[in-house]
C-alpha cells in the first residue's frame, strides 16, 4: 500500500476528541420526520384492512368461495396501497428526500415492487377462484365470464399484464441486460397500469361503491398521489429550469475523459442546494438532449454558480467534454441526503474512490467539525490517478483536515476496499481512523467498492446512522 | 425503522384495524338482527304448502299473464286456487314488499296474487353496489322468480353464489306475501 499522508494539519493533531453526548440536532429533527413518514406508510395498509373489516368483511369467510373472494379483495387493497406508496417514493417529494435521501427512498421503492406484484397477482387468482366456486364453473370459464360480462375488467386485465412486464424488465435491468432508456420507457407504463386499474375498483367491487366513505378515501388517495407526481416530477423541475436559466459557463479538463463543468444562472441561492447533493441534468446540445444524467456537485453551490465534475462513462456522456459555453441546461433537483443534514456525530471521515471524489470535494468545503476532527481518505490504483487532488489538498490545508491517499490494487477474490498489502497486514478502517465511533462516515464510489467500505465500517461496530453513502455504477 | 417508529406504527395499525373490526361487527350484528326479525315474521305468516297441481296451474297462469290476457290468467288461477281450496282467504292484487337492506344495496320486490296463487314476482330494486353485484342480481333474480312460482312460497333455497341477493329477495317477497295475507 502506498500511503500519501499530506501534511495538511498545521499544528492541529487530533488533540481532544469531543465526547459523544446527545445526537446531532439535525439528526433528531430528521428522525422525527422519518418516523412520521414510516408510520403513515404502515398506517395506510392498516386503513385499507380496516375498510374491509368495517364493511363486515370478517363474516365473509364462511364458505370456500367466500374465503377466496374475501382474501382476494384484501390482497387487491393492500397491493394497490403498496403501489401507491411506491409511486409516492418515486415522486421525489421534498420531505421524503429530506428524511431518507433519494437513494434510500428508491431502495424501498425497489423492495416493494415484488410484494406489490404478488399481491395483485394473488388478487386476480383468488377472485377468479372465488367467483368460479360460487358459480360452479371452472376458472377458465370464469375468467372469460369476468372479461366479457363485468364492467371495466378488460382494462383491469391490461393493467395486470403491464405490471408483470414492468417488474420483469426491472429485474432484468438490475442484471444489466437491458438498456437503461428502454427500461425507463417501460417503467413509465407503471403510471398507465395503475390508472387503468382504477375503473374496476370503483365499479366491480361492492366495497368502494357509490356513496361509501371508503370510495372517497380511495379517490382522495389517488388524487394525492397523482398531484404529488405532477407537481414534483414535472411542474417543479420545469419551472425551476425556466426560472434559473442555467447555462454552461466553462468546461475544464481534469484528467482524460474527466471534466469539471461550471454552470451559471439566475438567483441560484433560491435553489437551496447544499454540498454533497446531486441534480439530474439535461444538456440541450446535439446528441445529448435526450438523456438526463444524475451528477453530484463537486464544489459548494453559491449564487455565482454550480460546479459538477463528471467522467464520461458511457452513452452520450462521452460528449460532455465538448460542451460549448452558453449551452442551455435543464435540471431536476437538488436531491440527496449526502449532506450536512445527515450528520449525527461530531467527527467526520470522508472516503472516496474514482469520480466519487466529486461530492466529497464539495462536502469538504462546508462540512462542520471541531479543528482537527476530520479525515479525508482517497482510494486509487496508483498515487497519480486521482481526480481533483490538488484542490483537495488546498482545501484540507485551509480547513485543517488530514488527507490520506491510499493507493494500490485490490486483491483478487477477496471483497475489500483496501489494497492487497493492506489486507494482508490486517489494516481496516478502524486502524486508519481510530476515532471512528465518534465520526460520521461519508462514502462515495463504485457500487461494490462502496459496499465493501460500508461492511468494514459496520464490522468495526459503527451504527448504520453514522454511515452515509452514495453509489454509482461503472 | 427505529424501535420507536415500529412501536408507534404497530400501535396506530392495531387501533385502526380495531376500529374497522368494531364497525364491521356492528354491521354484521345489524344484518343478523334483521334476519332474525324477518325470520320471526316468516314463521308467524301462514304459508300453505301447495300441491303439484296448483303449482303447475300457477305456472300456466304466469304464462298466460305474460301474454297480456290478465283476466283469463286470473280465471285460470282461480281454477287452480279452487283446486287447492286452502288459499281462498288470500286477497288478490299486487303487493309491494318491504325494502330490505343488504351488504350490496337495497332489495325490493312486488308480488301479484290472484285467487290464492302467486302469479308474478317483479323486482323493484335489486342489489346494485358494484358491477359484480349487479351481475349476480341479474343472474339470480329470474332463477328465484321461477323457483318461487313453482313452490308458491318464499321458502325456496338460496341461490349459491348469490346469498345476499337471495336473502334480500326472499325477505322482501315474504313481507309482500304477509301483506297479501297469503
Amino acid at each position: 500500500m502506498s500511503l500519501d499522508t499530506r501534511t495538511t494539519q498545521i499544528g492541529t493533531a487530533p488533540v481532544n476528541t469531543p465526547r459523544v453526548t446527545s445526537p446531532h440536532p439535525a439528526y433528531k429533527k430528521r428522525m422525527r420526520l422519518a418516523d412520521s413518514l414510516q408510520i403513515l406508510c404502515v398506517a395506510s395498509v392498516a386503513i385499507v384492512v380496516a375498510i374491509f373489516l368495517a364493511d363486515g368483511g370478517a363474516a365473509k369467510f364462511g364458505t370456500a368461495a367466500d374465503a377466496f373472494t374475501s382474501l382476494g379483495i384484501v390482497a387487491g387493497l393492500i397491493g394497490t396501497d403498496l403501489l401507491l406508496v411506491m409511486l409516492v417514493l418515486a415522486a421525489r417529494l421534498p420531505p421524503i428526500d429530506r428524511a431518507f435521501g433519494h437513494d434510500q427512498a428508491m431502495a424501498v421503492h425497489q423492495s416493494l415492487g415484488k410484494p406489490a406484484l404478488y399481491l395483485i397477482l394473488g388478487h386476480a387468482a383468488l377472485l377468479i377462484t372465488g367467483y368460479a366456486l360460487a358459480e360452479n364453473v371452472n376458472v377458465v370459464a370464469e375468467t372469460w365470464n369476468m372479461f366479457t360480462t363485468l364492467p371495466d375488467m378488460p382494462l383491469a386485465f391490461l393493467g395486470l399484464g403491464l405490471m408483470i412486464g414492468i417488474v420483469i424488465t426491472s429485474l432484468v435491468v438490475v442484471r444489466r441486460k437491458f438498456r437503461y432508456e428502454a427500461w425507463h420507457a417501460v417503467h413509465l407504463l407503471a403510471y398507465l397500469s395503475v390508472l387503468v386499474a382504477i375503473p374496476h375498483q370503483l365499479s366491480v367491487g361492492g366495497l368502494l361503491s357509490e356513496g361509501a366513505i371508503a370510495r372517497y378515501y380511495w379517490l382522495a388517495l389517488y388524487a394525492m398521489v397523482a398531484s404529488s407526481i405532477i407537481v414534483f416530477r414535472f411542474l417543479l423541475p420545469v419551472t425551476r429550469s425556466l426560472r434559473h436559466r442555467l447555462v454552461v459557463d466553462r468546461v475544464d479538463a481534469v484528467a482524460p475523459g474527466v471534466v469539471s463543468i461550471t454552470l451559471t444562472g439566475r438567483k441560484l441561492d433560491k435553489l437551496r442546494a447544499t454540498s454533497g447533493q446531486f441534480f439530474v441534468w439535461r444538456f440541450w446540445a446535439d446528441g445529448l438532449w435526450w438523456q438526463a444524467h444524475p451528477f453530484s456537485l463537486s464544489s459548494a453551490p453559491s449564487e455565482r454558480g454550480l460546479r459538477i465534475t463528471v467522467r464520461g462513462l458511457g452513452d452520450a456522456s462521452q460528449q460532455l467534454p465538448q460542451l460549448k459555453r452558453g449551452t442551455r441546461v435543464s435540471f431536476e433537483g437538488p436531491y440527496g441526503l449526502f449532506t450536512e443534514n445527515a450528520r449525527t456525530s461530531p467527527r467526520v471521515v470522508l472516503i472516496a474512490a474514482g469520480i466519487g471524489v466529486a461530492p466529497i470535494r464539495s462536502l469538504l468545503e462546508t462540512v462542520s467539525f471541531a479543528p482537527g476532527n476530520a479525515t479525508v481518505l482517497i482510494r486509487s490504483h496508483s498515487l497519480g490517478d486521482t481526480y481533483l487532488v490538488d484542490e483537495l489538498t488546498d482545501l484540507c490545508r485551509v480547513r485543517g483536515v488530514e488527507l490520506r491517499i491510499i493507493a494500490g490494487k485490490r486483491p483478487s477474490g477477496v471483497s475489500t476496499w483496501l489494497p492487497a498489502d493492506a489486507v494482508r497486514d490486517g489494516i481496516s478502517l478502524r486502524t486508519i481512523v481510530p476515532e471512528l465511533e465518534s465520526s460520521d462516515i461519508y462514502i462515495c464510489g463504485p457500487r461494490p467498492w462502496t459496499d465493501a467500505v460500508v461492511r468494514d465500517a459496520r464490522s468495526g461496530g459503527i451504527p448504520k446512522k453514522q454511515i452515509h453513502y452514495e453509489r454509482f455504477d461503472g | 425503522m427505529r424501535a420507536r417508529a415500529v412501536a408507534l406504527a404497530t400501535l396506530a395499525s392495531v387501533s385502526i384495524v380495531g376500529i374497522g373490526w368494531q364497525l364491521g361487527t356492528q354491521a354484521i350484528d345489524a344484518s343478523q338482527s334483521l334476519t332474525a326479525s324477518s325470520g320471526g315474521t316468516a314463521i308467524a305468516a301462514t304459508v300453505t304448502a301447495t300441491t303439484d297441481a296448483a303449482a303447475q296451474a300457477a305456472v300456466t297462469a304466469r304464462a298466460a299473464a305474460d301474454a297480456a290476457a290478465a283476466a283469463q290468467a286470473a280465471a285460470t288461477a282461480a281454477t287452480a286456487a279452487a283446486a287447492s281450496a286452502a288459499q281462498a282467504a288470500a286477497e288478490s292484487g299486487t303487493f309491494t314488499g318491504a325494502v330490505v337492506q343488504t351488504q350490496f344495496g337495497n332489495m325490493q320486490v312486488s308480488v301479484t296474487v290472484a285467487n290464492g296463487a302467486i302469479i308474478e314476482v317483479t323486482p323493484l330494486q335489486l342489489t346494485n353496489r358494484g358491477g359484480r353485484s349487479v351481475d349476480i342480481s341479474n343472474q339470480a333474480a329470474p332463477i328465484l322468480r321461477s323457483e318461487v312460482l313453482a313452490a308458491q312460497s318464499a321458502k325456496v333455497q338460496n341461490i349459491s353464489g348469490a346469498t345476499y341477493t337471495s336473502e334480500g329477495y326472499l325477505r322482501s317477497l315474504q313481507s309482500a306475501l304477509d301483506t297479501a295475507g297469503f
